[in-house]
This record gives C-alpha cells, structure tokens and sequence, in this order.
C-alpha cells in the first residue's frame, strides 16, 4: 500500500489557483520532501493531505483512505507539525501533551510513558510542569513534535518544521526525524531550505506556482541540469587552458586558479597529464540544488 | 510629529483592510442611530392597558361604574396571576374603608406594577386615583407603590432581571469570539481538526464550557444584585439560574455562527457587538417593548434575550412559577436547540480554508 496517492489535486481559492493540477505518490517509509518558493502551494498541499482543507478536484488518498470520505479514518493515522504551533501557551507543556493525546483515545499511562520518552530524546523531560509561553522559541517547537509523535501516527506532515529555528535545535530536530524515519515513520516535510531538503529526503517535489515542476531523488535532481562539468583547479605553473582538449570555456582565471567548464571530464583529465601539468589542487564543481531549484521556478516567471 | 501621523493612518488602514470589520464599523453607528429613534416612539404613546382590582371595600366595587378596563379579582393570588399573564398592566389593591376615607382624605391605594412596562403601570395607577379623587371631594388619594410581598416598589426591580440576564449573554459573546478566533489565529483550531476527534464535540465542548462560563457569572449578578442592591428574589431560586443559563445557552449557537467565519478575534468582536448592541435596547431591558413602535415591536421577537428577560422579571418580581413562563422557556430553547444544531453542522465547513 502507498502512504499518499494523489491523482490531479486542485485547490482554488476563488480564482487563485493554489494547487493547479499535481500528481504523486509516496512509498510507506519514505522520506518524501516539497521544495518550493513560498506561495507555491506546499503548504495548501499540506492542509489538503491532512483534511483540513477540501480538495476542489482531484483524488487523494492517506494510508489508504479518502481525505474527503474518510476523513476520520485519516486522521488517526497523521500526525501535524507546522511553524504555527499547535500547543495552548498558557497550559503547561505535559497538560499541553496529555490534552492533545487524549483526543486519541490513549490512556493515561501510555501518554505519560510515550510523553517522558520522547521529551527526554529531546532534552525536554525537565520542562514538562513549565507553560509553553515560558519556553524558547526553539523548546516550543520540540514539544510540538512531541505532541505530533504520542499518538504514533503513520505519517508525519512537518511544515517548515525549522523555520526561525536556531543551527543547534535545527540540527537536534532533523537528527530526530531521521531517526524516526529509519524506523519506519513516513514523512512528508515542506521547506524552502535546499539543504534541508538535500540532507534529509528520499525523493523530492519542486513545486512552483501550484504546479510539480520536478520529482526525483536529490541526486538526480542535480544531474538534471548536468549537460557539462565544471572543474576548478590550482596549477603550480600558470598555462593557458582554453586551448585544451574537452574544454569549452575557462569561466574564471585569477592567478593560479582556474574554473572551467569542460564537456567530457576524462579527456581533460588526460590532456592534463599528457601536457604534465602539476597540480595543486583539483575538484568538480558539483551543481547545487539550490542552482536547480532556482533555475526551475524561474521558468514562465 | 510626522511619525505620529504615520501611525495613526497605520492603523485606520489595517482597520480598513478587514471587510468585515470595516462594514460592522461603518454599520454601527447607523444602527445605533436606527434603533435609538425606534424604540422611543415619536409621539406620546398611547396609555393603554387594564387595571387589575382586588378591593376589600364592598363599596367600592358597587360605586365604579362597570366597564372594560376594569377587572375585579377575589384574590391576591388570581391577582398577580393576572400581572404574570400580562392581562393587566397593574394591580391595585383597595383596602376596607377606602370609600369612607375618601371623604376622610385620608384615602390610599396600594398599586403593584407589571413589571414588564412599570412607568405605564405607574402613570396609570396614578390617572386612575386622581379622577377618582375628583369625583369625589376633590381630596388627593395617595399612591402607594408595592411589591408582591407588600414591600415599597423599586425600580431597580424592573431593570435588575433583564440586565442579568444580559450581561451573562454579552459575557458569553465575547468569551465565544475570542474563543473560537483566537485558537484559529494561534493555530491550535488546526490542531483540534487535525485529531481524530469528532469535529461536532469540537463544538459541543466550546458549548459546555460557554455554559459553565455563563452559569458561573449568572451566580456572580445575583450575588451581586443580592447583597449591592437588595433585589429579593420572589420566586425560585433554581428557576432563576435555570432561566440565566438557558437565556446564555439560547445564544451560544448564534455566537458560534457568527464567530467561526471571522478570520480574526478583532473582526468577531465588531461583529459580535453589532448583534449584542441592537439586542440590548430591542429586548426590553432598559425600556418596556410595549411602549416600543411596531418595527421594534416585531424585532424584538427575534431576540433571545427578550424572553429571557420577560421570564426572570416574572419570577424574581412577581414570584411566580414555572406554569406562567413555559412560553418563554420553550421559545428559549427552540433558539437553542435551532442554533446550537446549525452551529454543530456548520462548524467544521465554517472554520475549513
């Protein structure tokens, strides 16, 4: 069974198309990311994949259920977490926690060992009697992944889960949703970080204006727009290297550094050595997602 | 200086950028003008209404000469029955003797004012003992103004029940308005619909506790209105905060309406007090709908709050019993069962999007 099915969402509000026409699905246990510049329609797709919003046409499915239809059925198999938190900031965070999971249907000692488990995984435990509105920014947010995780859903929507995060909780609450991953939990995750994106999912979507405008690995993504190499090098002897073998253009020369652009890297390689060329230093230029997510939503803007 | 300027048109701007908000705020002032000068009539209004005897003068019920605006009651019971069915606007006890102590000048009635339109009870009373002082020796005949229970009439008495009855349901309102917009602007409502929870306990639950809200501030007015301003209650007790928590109740569903669709907690409260102001003065609180045009007449039959002022005035002023007020109580809970129904349907679709 697949985790998401979506044949031809579309949600308009009035005549603004937020979500015009996008299909996909997600593997059970997947990492799945939604890469985007704001407004593309990460987020509508986000509401609609977790009932809160009605789709105007389409299908879609969650683990195996109708969001329309079966909304309920959906929802005890989701968990939430988006930068608007989803926690009472005048309650405390174990009231916070003990409130939210109660609308499962947990009992009083599952949540009381689910709730210590995982605040104590992310250093939380000691500030559970304190009030929401007491804590960080950053400490806000662990809990509200906690309050998302208590009820063990199937599927974790995190939306833009790491905005106005500092590096140091950034980093704890990717590890951890990693890990959550590694054992089992599929994740669906909205940002407009590259890295992000990059360093966590399996496979990504770049939406731009309500449309998927490429869906693949990370990887491939990047060999997407891969027709030729760039190769940046130090020489010990400066020569001039537009005349060589394989290279197209020299982009960039000041003093011993060089970036060129060459079509075939190994005929490069070999005129180098064949000219004995001495080197001081010699890496390929890997094209970054971020020159391939700009590139992407720039078409038709 | 500049800077000062900057902030003020910020503001009227953001004001202006909510249609919603603008509208009710345009609409405001208009309605309270509206209403203002619809529920005072514009010529002296008619006096009507019949007078309601219990005389312990066999005398005196021989001299009046009979007519229609006149009805002679056996006790003080059927007496302020009567008051409670509204068939008389007030009751006038004449005591023994009365008719030999006109001659005396030493003659007094005691008068009890419906409580619904006291100021037309009173003027009543007062034209009716002065034509009678005229007929015959041109002696005063004094006026005294009772309660029920004999004591002096205040008119505090008319006003006390309808404003509890009032304030509990404005507190109500606005507890609603930041109730439902605030979780939607925090995003916590998000979180409730995210949850396998059944979207109409949502709204039962906001309910329920709206209802312990209004009950809790109910027991706070007649605490109050108790000890502060000596209102006794005649009736009972219980009926009483039965009727301030069903008069809450009623309104809740139409504050759940009204309140899941604002986008923002300032928009809902606008909103709110553009139905709660016109409410206030349509409902006969400050001023007896009797005495209102028939536009406002007819409005104010819209109102919850009109039925549950009448009932609490029966039962705290008059002391009367579930028997006279079913009609309210049933109108009562028709407002609630209708809008707290519609509010559970159309919850979820309200506050989606």
């Amino acid at each position: 069974m697949k985790a998401i099915e979506v044949h031809n969402l579309k949600k308009y509000y009035g005549k603004v198309k937020a979500v015009d026409g996008i299909s996909f699905h997600v593997e059970e246990g997947e990492f799945f990311g939604f890469l985007g510049p704001n407004g593309a329609g990460k987020s509508t797709t986000i509401r609609v994949l977790t009932t809160l919003a009605k789709p105007t046409s389409g299908e879609v499915k969650v683990a195996g259920f109708d969001v329309v239809k079966e909304g309920e059925e959906v929802r005890k198999r989701i968990g939430l977490v988006s930068d608007r938190l989803i926690l009472y900031d005048r309650l405390t965070v174990m009231e916070n926690l003990r409130f939210f999971s109660k609308l499962y249907g947990l009992d009083e000692s599952t949540i009381k060992k689910r709730a210590r488990e995982l605040l104590e995984l992310l250093d939380m435990w000691k500030w559970k009697d304190t009030p929401v509105s007491k804590l960080s920014t950053g400490m806000k947010q662990k809990v509200n992944l906690v309050r998302a995780l208590i009820p063990d859903p199937q599927i974790l929507f995190l939306d833009e889960p790491t905005l106005g995060l500092d590096p140091h909780t950034t980093r704890k609450i990717r590890d951890f949703i990693k890990e959550l991953n590694k054992k089992g939990t599929t994740i669906i995750l909205t940002t407009h970080m590259l890295h992000e994106a990059e360093i966590l999912c399996d496979r990504i979507a770049i939406i731009n204006r309500g449309k998927i405008v490429a869906m693949d690995t990370p990887r491939n993504l990047k060999h997407l727009f891969r027709e030729k190499e760039i190769v940046e090098l130090e020489l010990l002897n400066p020569i001039d290297l537009s005349s060589f073998d394989g290279v197209m253009k020299v982009l960039e020369h000041t003093g011993d550094y060089y970036k060129v652009e060459v079509s075939d890297i190994n005929t490069f390689l070999s005129m180098l050595s064949s000219k004995k060329v001495r080197l001081k230093s010699i890496r390929t230029h890997e094209p970054s997602l971020e020159e391939i997510f700009v590139k992407l939503t720039e078409v038709g803007s | 200086m500049k800077t000062m300027w900057h902030i003020a048109v910020k503001d009227l701007k953001y004001l202006a950028r909510s249609r919603t908000a603008f509208f009710a705020f345009l609409l405001m002032p208009i309605l309270m003008m509206l209403m203002m000068s619809y529920i005072f009539p514009k010529m002296p209004s008619k006096i009507t209404g019949k007078i309601g005897i219990l005389s312990y003068d066999p005398l005196f019920e021989k001299s009046v000469p009979k007519n229609k605006e006149m009805i002679f009651y056996k006790s003080r019971d059927d007496l302020i029955e009567a008051l409670a069915k509204n068939e008389i606007i007030v009751a006038v006890i004449v005591p023994k003797g009365f008719t030999a102590s006109i001659i005396t000048g030493k003659a007094s009635l005691e008068v009890i004012p419906n409580p619904s339109n006291p100021q037309m009870a009173i003027s009543i009373a007062q034209m009716m003992a002065g034509s009678m002082g005229k007929v015959s020796f041109s002696k005063k005949i004094s006026v005294k103004l009772i309660n029920i229970d004999g004591g002096k009439f205040n008119y505090y008495d008319f006003m006390a029940p309808g404003m509890m009855a009032m304030i509990a349901i404005l507190s109500v309102a606005t507890g609603l308005a930041s109730s439902i917009t605030r979780e939607r602007e925090l995003g916590t409502l998000d979180g409730l619909m995210v949850t396998p929870v059944k979207r109409g306990y949502i709204v039962s639950g906001k309910i329920i506790a709206q209802t312990i809200r209004g009950l809790i501030q109910a027991l706070l007015i007649l605490l109050v209105s108790f000890l502060l301003f000596n209102v006794t209650i005649r009736g009972s007790l219980a009926l009483t905060i039965f009727l301030l928590v069903l008069g809450t109740f009623s309104f809740i569903g139409i504050g759940i309406i009204v309140t899941a669709g604002m986008r923002d907690q300032e928009t809902a409260q606008i909103v709110m007090s553009t139905i709660t102001f016109p409410m206030m003065f349509f409902s006969g609180i400050f001023f007896p709908i009797d005495q209102m045009p028939k536009f406002a007449k007819y409005l104010s039959k819209f109102m919850p709050l009109t039925y549950a002022a009448d009932a609490l005035r029966k039962v705290i002023t008059l002391g009367v019993g579930f028997e006279f007020i079913i009609k309210d109580i049933l109108i009562l809970l028709l407002f609630a069962v209708v809008s707290t129904t519609l509010a559970t349907i159309y919850f979820p679709k309200l506050v989606r999007d």
